[in-house]
């Protein structure tokens, strides 16, 4: 399973959008990456939000909270896969119980990274992801 | 390699090596069958040639005979017969042979064309049938005109049968010696060939005799194998199965599985069905989840070890005896990956539930703890006034207690410098618990104390060390409160006039007022006499210590509200001095001519500025000596200090923290702590603190207090 | 009573979010009780509990505290929404930490956050509370525990 994208002056670009309904938590995730085939096309602060932007800009990659307000991240993981099934997740989420992970994991998100979480975990997480 | 190949391996094997057999044998046979076909054809041949032989010179022979016969006109007709059988045997033969032949033989080609050259003179003398003589009378018989013509032709034939018999021979002979030679060849060669089809059976047959050999070496292998899994399989604690891709179980289980389960049909069970009934729907739904995501190549493998949802499975089971049982299962996930992805989910299953019960115990053995002895105290008879002043002292010391923990620390000596402070607090709580036989305040306090020690001895303190101080505090103070809760309905149950505060103090709706000294306020002292309190921990101490007391006290019916609970504590502490380093023993009394029982005298009065306590043993006194080898061996000064000190200055040792002589800590004295929250107590109140000493024969404390209006609170 | 694995549990999890996300750890101060509703500071992270225990735990801070946390996060806006956001993120490391280890006897609430120096926090009346100081740098905020 590879990601598909059209190449970029020769090397391949993958869209990347961050969902976190906290603005320090999305730009921190945003500096923090350190892909530069990564190139971020938008953030939402809600599920209703993500899937909106979604669908305007049609990313490859995206990071998602899951606890907030207007449509969770679980519910919108669903959505999000149902648009594009070939989409990379990767939840990032201070829940640590297994049982959310697992529900997650089967919605359809691919990886999964707790909060707080240091860059180098983040960026193990996102190669991980687009392995 | 797998077993299943190396089976298929050997029967490859086995038929390669049975075709082989076959073919070899079937070969040796045909070409065997061949060569001995061709050999009977040459040996034929062979006996042919070596008769025909003779031939040229029998028939040159037979045709001498025939004209001598001619000539002397005898009877011919016999040696004509010999010699029509003779050329006829010949020409048949020869042809036969040539037929039979199969290989070209150049002899037999020229025997052949010189026996056809014998032909054209051959042919006429064979073929006459005519009568060679005329009889006569006269002279007897004469050659006929038929009889001079066959005569001729005999001649002919008989001199070209001279000129050419013994080519024919040679040839013939040299024929015979050919096949002879051939023959001879041929024998070799099908000997040759029948050795080594013999040869090579018995190379395929030690080749098959090996590989038999050698598989069933491995079928035993294979077999000790199987045998030895079997046995790992029977005796593993853990659970072992496969699952595939449909999520249902192999045919190959630890029997582990058997015992946690209770069941023993999972070969083909679904992993569905297995935790169906044991756990909860939500709980069945994430592991049936997680299984299917393992399947999935989504997730690789760390990151679904990490979400492992059954790493501490609850399950509920009935145990066999109609009752219902709790168990704890550790699942683990492995993916055995084949060729084209993952082949299986290995799964252990580990029963954690003995690990997790002890955790659970722990906790709940401390719980079961504070509520036993809740009901010990219930049992105890305590006088519930008593108890609820000690109670309101208690907590006014453990809020203090609080006002230490909440000077805001970071630095190791800030923490440390808390220690001593708590210890004093707690130490004089501790006395007084004692002093009413609260076993279980007394004990939790005296916890707490061990903790305080114990962080004394920390190298480098943290707020982290103090975590299970606030703790074991808050537990302190729910227990009070629940001892409260008790002796108020003790009091109902006396049916008290005098009613003590209510347990669970009614708090207003508004959350705000409560502070701790706010708290404090509005509760009624009652108006206590401390005498039964104090008697009893004379008693006490009396036992514990194997001594005897003659305790009399007056005038603490005038102590006021306000020194009421202080001068309840110093009397605590000085009674238990008294106790542990003042009354002697009855037998040592004895022995200096004193009454067996000490006597101990309180008296408390007013005076013209305000009131006096008065304390008094007859016990050992103090030795100024001892004091100060005491205070020098505790590190508080010096040995050149010490023999500086006048007694004065020696006694005003014991005042100073962290002073005792007792050395075995118990909960009476031995820790340092005791005159000097005495003293402390003392000059809070804004008094002062006296002692007098005379060896052998008693031990005075004078404590003067200021007249109530102009005194400080230590509740505050 | 509380436990002190579960003091530890919320401890930690405040402590871990400093750790990680500033690289700079935090330490606790002197912890001590309290009855009735303690003081807090400009902005508070404040989760709700039920289950086995009822209650409150939350986090409050000093807006001067959460600046320098911002900065040492390589963050240049320090807005009073920001500033909420962090609190709200604090809270939520101790609400996921919380579920992991407690997951099964409690039900821990999406945290909400307060801002202000009144701010109304449900305490049950009479219910003792944990104050738990935590120290990061020259600063210091309030951890506090109010379950039973």
């Amino acid at each position: 399973m590879k990601l598909n994208a059209a190449p970029v002056n020769g090397k391949r670009s993958y869209k990347l959008m961050i969902v976190d309904d906290s603005n320090i938590m999305r730009r921190r995730i945003e500096r923090s990456q350190q892909f530069e085939e990564l190139e971020l096309v938008g953030t939402a602060g809600n599920g209703e939000e993500a899937l909106d932007l979604f669908r305007r800009t049609d990313p490859d990659v995206v990071t998602m909270d899951l606890t907030m307000p207007r449509m969770d991240g679980i519910e919108c993981i669903g959505r999000l896969v149902e648009l594009k099934p070939a989409v990379r997740i990767l939840v990032i989420s201070a829940l640590a119980d297994k049982a959310t992970a697992v529900e997650a994991m089967e919605k359809g998100a691919n990886g999964f990274l707790n909060k707080p979480f240091t860059d180098r975990q983040l960026n193990e997480a996102i190669a991980e992801l687009m392995r | 390699m797998s077993v299943a190949g190396l089976e298929r391996r050997r029967q490859l094997v086995t038929a390669g090596l049975g075709t082989a057999l076959t073919l070899v044998m079937g070969l040796v046979l045909i070409v065997g069958f061949r060569l001995a076909t061709h050999m009977r054809a040459e040996v034929t041949a062979l006996q042919a040639a070596s008769t025909l032989q003779t031939y040229p010179e029998e028939i040159s022979h037979q045709l001498n005979t025939l004209r001598d016969r001619l000539e002397v006109r005898a009877y011919s007709g016999k040696a004509l017969a010999d010699l029509q059988e003779t050329v006829k045997h010949f020409d048949q033969e020869l042809k036969a042979l040539d037929a039979t032949r199969d290989v070209d033989s150049p002899q037999l080609g020229r025997a052949l064309l010189l026996w056809h050259e014998y032909g054209p003179v051959l042919d006429p003398v064979v073929t006459f049938s005519g009568q060679p003589y005329l009889d006569t009378d006269s002279g007897g018989s004469n050659l006929s005109r038929e009889g001079r013509e066959h005569y001729a032709q005999v001649k002919r034939a008989q001199l070209f049968a001279a000129d050419n018999a013994h080519a024919l021979q040679a040839q013939l002979s040299s024929l015979a010696s050919t096949l002879q030679q051939s023959a001879s060849q041929a024998a070799t060669r099908l000997r040759g060939l029948l050795a080594a089809g013999v040869l090579a059976a018995l190379v395929l047959a030690a080749a098959a005799g090996y590989f038999q050999f050698t598989r069933a070496r491995h079928e035993r292998a294979a077999r000790d194998a199987q045998e030895q899994t079997r046995d790992i399989l029977k005796t593993v604690r853990e659970g072992f199965f496969l699952l595939d891709a449909n999520y249902r179980i192999g045919s190959v289980w630890s029997e582990a599985l058997a015992r946690m389960f209770g069941r023993s049909d999972f070969a083909g069970l679904s992993f569905e069905e297995l935790l169906k009934n044991l756990v909860t729907p939500a709980t069945l739904a994430t592991a049936t989840k997680y299984i299917k995501l393992l399947w999935g190549d989504r997730a690789h493998e760390n990151l679904m070890k990490s979400i492992n949802p059954l790493g501490q499975l609850e399950i509920t089971m009935d145990n066999g005896h109609g009752s219902k049982e709790t168990r704890y299962l550790q699942f683990d996930f492995h993916r055995v990956m084949g060729p084209e992805g993952i082949k299986h989910v290995l799964c252990s299953v580990g029963d954690i539930t003995s690990s997790v019960l002890l955790a659970r115990e722990l906790q709940d053995q401390q719980e079961n703890a504070n509520q036993q002895l809740d009901m010990m105290l219930g049992m105890l008879h305590v006088d519930p006034l008593q108890l609820v002043s000690f109670l309101d002292t208690a907590e006014t010391g453990l809020k203090l207690v609080n006002a230490i923990l909440k000077e805001p620390a970071r630095s190791d000596a800030e923490f440390r410098k808390k220690l001593t402070g708590l210890f004093r607090e707690l130490h004089s709580i501790k006395g007084e618990a004692s002093a009413l036989n609260l076993k279980s305040i007394a004990s939790r306090v005296h916890a707490l104390e061990d903790m305080v020690s114990e962080c004394k001895k920390r190298p480098e303190l943290t707020g982290s060390d103090f975590l299970p101080l606030v703790l074991k505090l808050d537990e302190l103070l729910a227990h009070l409160r629940s001892v409260r809760e008790m002796a108020a309905r003790l009091t109902d149950m006396k049916d008290s006039p005098v009613t003590a505060p209510a347990a669970v103090p009614a708090v207003p709706a508004a959350p705000a007022a409560r502070t701790p000294a706010a708290a404090e306020a509005p509760r009624p002292r009652a108006v206590e006499d401390m005498t039964p309190t104090l008697q009893a921990m004379a008693d006490r101490l009396a036992a514990d210590h194997a001594k005897r007391f003659r305790l009399s006290m007056h005038g603490l019916a005038d102590v006021p509200g306000p020194y009421n609970a202080t001068i309840k504590d110093c009397l605590i502490q000085m009674l238990r001095n008294s106790a542990v380093h003042g009354v002697e023993s009855p037998q040592v009394r004895r022995d200096s001519a004193k009454d067996e029982a000490g006597a101990v005298r309180v008296e408390f009065r007013r005076t013209a500025d305000g009131y006096e306590l008065l304390f008094e043993d007859d016990g050992a006194g103090i030795a100024v000596e001892s004091l100060k080898a005491a205070a020098v061996k505790k590190q508080l000064i010096s040995e050149e200090e010490a023999s500086l000190l006048d007694t004065r200055s020696t006694m005003a040792l014991i005042f100073r923290p962290g002073f005792s002589t007792q050395d075995d800590v118990s909960m009476d004295a031995g820790r340092g702590v005791g005159m000097d929250v005495v003293a402390r107590s003392v000059y809070a109140l804004g008094g002062k603190i006296g002692v007098s000493t005379h060896p052998g024969k008693y031990t005075r404390f004078k404590i003067v207090l200021p007249a109530v209006d102009s005194a400080s609170s230590a509740v505050a | 009573m509380l436990y002190e694995q579960e003091l530890k549990t919320f401890v930690e999890g405040t402590t871990n979010f400093f750790e990680v996300a500033a690289q700079q750890p935090a330490s606790i101060g002197s912890p001590y009780l309290m009855e009735g509703t303690p003081s807090v500071h400009e902005y508070t992270g404040v989760i709700n509990i039920s289950g086995k225990r009822e209650g409150v735990v939350y986090f409050t801070a000093p807006k001067a505290m959460l600046t320098v946390l911002l900065m040492k996060m390589q963050e240049n806006d320090f807005s009073h929404e920001t500033m909420r956001d962090l609190v709200g993120e604090v809270a939520n490391t101790i609400s996921g930490n919380a579920r992991r280890d407690f997951g099964r006897d409690f039900v821990i609430s999406v945290p909400s956050v307060l801002s202000g120096e009144k701010p109304a926090i449900p305490q049950k009346p009479g219910q003792r509370s944990f104050i738990i100081p935590i120290n990061w740098r020259s600063h210091s905020a309030k951890l506090v525990v109010s379950l039973s």
